[in-house]
């Protein structure tokens, strides 16, 4: 049937459980398709249309697998011998004649979008040798005249590849290595570049899906430094005001104090992993995340901070040049005239301030405050050096791994292993140095200026990108 | 609604934020308001703004900064036009026995307005924490505090949380210079009433030696941005040395009697010099300090997380991904029902094996009854070969070539009378023969890898309704390279076929 409107279609294909869902998942950003073990798993087809602003782009069928394809062979070459260019037309007489049959309703399911036109995605497990029976699907594909690729698909250990590509090569046009499960965006607009190689007609729409997931892309990325940013501000900024019964502040009082803002702060951060998984379409996932590590109790953990805060060395460091910051401006107070005597004193003070400090995550100011009629104690903004690292380093860990995970995967989110994290690498000295101007202003309960923001931003957003490459 | 006029002010900037406190929308429904709109982003984002601005169900902030505005506003507009007619009467009170010193009124309506204004400028040029302390310079602010301390202004206290600072302070900028406006007016006015109500002699007077020639260098310079255009308003050298005035003469000099006349003929350049230093520049500044306070509300109100957020929202395309059509879930189809149905046996032997159709394993049967002098590595070594050779009718490899049935026969110790390759590229009529010949017991392999498929249930269903045939051992094969050892997964996949189908002949076995 022919619409106003021809927008490229493609069927996935191939045998039952060779991940045929898997692809149509992780290419259409869609981790609610169902995907399993079981063969047979898909038992209709379904179209995936990508939608740009409401107009399809293009759509993917995910199929069933083929069941009883040697019937349907054997079917199409008993019937009348027909030109190349008219088999396809046996290929609808058999849908029309087997329609409600339930003996080939996964083979018409399949053949049903290919023969209306969709282009043909032949998926094998590359991790499994070849075998003949493979050619029986592929010479029905063939009937169809639609143009066709193959995928081939390492779902295992070991490498078929060679004696796959062998046998493909005689039947499509590409063949190309396709890993739903570690797909990167990269690969995902290599193979939609690929699939625009089908057939001319087709490459326009593809580019304007390229060109959209670009944008799209782009936006989630801007997006969760966004999110990341204004967390961090927010909680190093954050004052809890606790009012207190007695003229003096109790330990208890202290204590429940801290907890409260601890549990403030904890707070920000499962909102900002919420956003986050909300950007990149993993609204709900589940998470195994490490008792020590990235859990609520991590943030403030000795493991956290090893792992993702500052070293000692660069701490001192990261202390000195805070220290320095406050002094030059005390310098360009006085026009240059104390010869930059503060912000050595200053970088002096910070830098050995934070050697002592390096453990000590739990130090939090308490200003005692008296108001009208009441009397408060005021914790925060949150003073320890180390703290913005372990944060930032965190946001960046969790952001980067939902950002990279594949929507073909169906298991937990394992945020446990981050061995290879090192902040150094994310972000250099001189980088850091900026990013503690802005610390050094919030911890003073600045309000930040645009382009301090913007540059803060531009820092972490490269530390991001290093991080999904 | 249309706007017409796309300027942001503090009340969008105000409902903004109180609206994205608790509505954002989506990215599908703003990119969707985009397309729709086809305006430019920034009136893109008022006129969302606009549309629904309907779900604030609390007062609107800037209903509330309105109120506050207009009301302080008209109560300090009023004072400053007041405190300049009361300051401009004093300083051109006239009992007629002393001349108006005009340095009074040079101070207050002309260097007072120029030091303010300069103040003016440099805050609104430095930075926050230093323009606070000059701020402190100006009356207005501590009326202000005062006022905002009376109890109908206190609720505009939470606002400053939501107006940044830097728009805090350039709406005290922009304020501050229409009060002075209004005061410098006041003044302006009382010189004209007091022109035209009384008849003024000025003069000058001060304590300092200044020659008269040097006095008149002085009002030169003042009057320098106006003198080439208005030369008539300058007074003459003549009168500047006629209006010197000594209080130490008690009585006026006789000169000063005589030409009285020519000494009102100075309220001319008082007044020229008042309207351009007090109401020309100051109502400049007020221009310009009210298009800085535009120009930052915009710039904050476009910095603002929400709003950067929406304006990527309405620029970036939506894309959508979903299927319409909802999930089939797994399950059990009447095919395979009927299918249960139809190939169940019509001879019922082995009625308690049938109940619970388990796994066979007939490597351990062999084993359990080895002869007792043979350690169970001898049995491995020489009694299973012997045992097991030629134990099956038949063995039949699903999608296996002959050579690779004879290399897994080999390798396993498999015998067979009957070896047979089926599937793969073999015809129908091919199978249904090797599935007719078969009798007694059978071995059928299967690639474990390779879920099984109804064309193999096919094939099986054929071996199963030869009647001949006692029991089918189906042996699920890994890869070669592995020695043929079947995964868990895979043995579980094809052991759940076997189970489904109730096919009491049929035997998945297990060689673990």
């Amino acid at each position: 049937m022919k619409n106003s409107y021809e927008y490229p279609k493609f069927a996935v294909v191939g045998h039952p459980n060779k991940g045929k869902s898997s692809i149509v998942s992780s290419l259409s950003l869609d981790n609610s398709i169902q995907i399993g073990d079981t063969p047979g798993t898909t038992q209709i087809k379904r179209g995936f249309p990508l939608k740009v602003d409401g107009k399809v782009i293009y759509e993917l069928f995910d199929t069933p697998g083929f069941q009883r394809g040697r019937r349907v062979l054997s079917w199409l070459n008993k019937q009348e011998k027909v030109p190349a260019d008219k088999r396809h037309e046996v290929v609808r007489k058999f849908i029309a004649e087997h329609k409600g049959n339930p003996k080939f309703i996964d083979e018409i399911e399949l053949l049903e979008p290919i023969v209306n036109g969709a282009g043909i995605i032949y998926v094998v497990d590359a991790s499994k040798p070849y075998g003949v029976e493979y050619e029986t699907e592929m010479e029905i594909l063939r009937w169809c005249g639609q143009p066709s690729m193959a995928i081939l698909n390492l779902i295992g250990q070991e490498d078929y590849r060679e004696q796959w590509k062998n046998a493909l090569g005689h039947y499509f046009r590409l063949v190309r290595t396709f890993n739903p499960m570690t797909m990167t965006f990269d690969e995902h607009i290599s193979l939609l570049e690929s699939m625009s190689h089908l057939k001319e007609e087709w490459r326009e729409n593809i580019k304007i899906a390229i060109n959209s997931l670009e944008e799209e892309q782009s936006r989630k990325i801007d997006l969760t430094v966004d999110t990341i940013v204004d967390n961090i501000t927010k909680t190093l900024s954050f004052v809890y005001k606790y009012p207190i019964k007695g003229k003096t502040v109790s330990k208890s009082e202290e204590e429940s104090a801290k907890k409260i803002y601890r549990n403030k702060i904890i707070s920000y951060e499962n909102k900002q992993k919420r956003a986050i998984e909300e950007i990149w379409n993993h609204k709900g996932i589940d998470k195994l995340e490490d008792d020590l590590l990235l859990d609520e109790v991590g943030l403030f953990s000795q493991e956290s901070a090893s792992i993702f805060g500052l070293s000692e060395k660069e701490l001192i460091i990261t202390g000195a040049s805070a220290g320095a910051i406050t002094g030059a401006g005390v310098d360009l107070l006085f026009a240059g005239s104390t010869f930059f005597t503060a912000s050595i004193i200053g970088g002096i003070i910070g830098g050995v301030g934070a050697k002592f400090g390096f453990n000590n995550l739990y130090e939090i100011e308490i200003l005692r405050g008296k108001t009208i009629g009441k009397r408060e104690l005021a914790i925060g903004p949150m003073k320890n050096l180390n703290f913005p690292y372990i944060l930032l380093g965190r946001s960046l860990y969790h952001a980067s791994t939902i950002s990279k995970r594949s929507h073909a995967l169906r298991d937990s989110l394992e945020l446990v292993n981050s061995d290879d994290f090192f902040m150094d690498k994310l972000i250099d000295s001189t980088s850091r140095k900026e990013l503690e101007e802005i610390h050094v202003q919030l911890r003073k309960g600045k309000e930040l200026k645009d382009e301090s923001l913007i540059k803060y931003k531009s820092v972490i957003l490269e530390a991001f990108k290093k991080l999904i490459k | 609604m249309q706007r017409k006029n796309h300027k942001i002010t503090i009340q969008d900037y105000l409902d903004f934020k109180q609206l994205v406190s608790f509505y954002k929308g989506n990215h599908k429904e703003n990119r969707l308001f985009a397309l729709k709109k086809k305006e430019s982003s920034k009136n893109m984002v008022l006129l969302w703004l606009d549309e629904h601005r309907f779900r604030i169900s609390e007062p609107l902030n800037s209903d509330i900064f309105s109120i506050y505005s207009s009301s302080i506003n008209n109560i300090l507009s009023f004072i400053s036009l007041l405190f300049g007619l009361i300051v401009g009467l004093g300083l051109l009170s006239y009992s007629g026995n002393e001349p108006v010193n005009i340095i009074y009124y040079l101070f207050f309506a002309i260097l007072l307005p120029i030091i303010s204004m300069l103040f003016t400028l440099f805050s609104l040029f430095v930075k926050w924490n230093i323009s606070e302390f000059f701020k402190m310079l100006f009356p207005y602010h501590w009326l202000e505090k005062l006022l905002s301390k009376m109890g109908t202004n206190r609720k505009i206290e939470f606002l400053d949380a939501v107006l940044s600072k830097s728009i805090q302070k350039h709406l005290f900028i922009e304020r501050l210079q229409r009060f002075s406006l209004l005061f410098s007016l006041g003044i302006f006015l009382a010189l004209l009433f007091v022109v035209v109500t009384q008849d003024i002699a000025f003069s000058w007077s001060t304590t300092l030696q200044i020659k008269p020639e040097t006095f008149y260098g002085f009002l030169e310079f003042i009057a320098t941005p106006w003198r080439y255009i208005f030369p008539s308003f300058m007074p003459s050298l003549e009168l500047v040395e006629l209006s010197q005035h000594y209080r130490l003469g008690v009585k006026l000099e006789s000169s000063i009697i005589e030409n009285a006349h020519i000494l009102g003929s100075w309220w001319q350049y008082l007044a020229i010099n008042t309207l351009f230093y007090a109401l020309i520049l100051r109502f400049v500044l007020w221009i310009v300090s009210y298009r800085i306070l535009m120009k930052k509300i915009k710039e904050e109100f476009f910095d603002l997380y929400e709003v950067r957020k929406l304006l990527r929202e309405f620029k970036t395309p939506f894309i959508e991904t979903k299927a319409p059509k909802k999930e089939k879930h797994l399950e059990i189809r009447q095919e395979h029902k009927r299918q249960v149905k139809r190939i169940e046996p019509k001879k019922v032997e082995k009625v308690e094996i049938a109940i619970e159709p388990i796994v066979v394993e007939p490597i351990k049967e062999i084993i359990e009854e080895p002869k007792e002098e043979l350690t169970i590595d001898e049995v491995e070594e020489e009694i299973i070969p012997e045992v097991i050779a030629e134990q099956y009718h038949s063995i039949i490899g699903w999608n296996f070539s002959d050579d690779e049935i004879l290399l897994v026969n080999d390798f396993k110790q498999f015998r067979a009378i009957f070896i047979n390759s089926v599937g793969g590229n073999h015809s129908f009529d091919e199978d249904e023969e090797v599935a007719s010949r078969a009798k007694d017991r059978v071995l059928l392999y299967v690639k474990s890898w390779e879920p099984p498929t109804m064309d193999f249930v096919d094939f099986l269903e054929e071996l199963i309704d030869n009647s001949r045939v006692e029991e089918i051992e189906l042996l699920p094969l890994g890869l070669s390279e592995n020695n043929y050892i079947t995964t868990e997964k895979d043995f579980s996949i094809w052991n759940r076929k076997i189970e489904g189908l109730k096919a009491r002949k049929v035997w998945v076995i297990d060689e673990k």
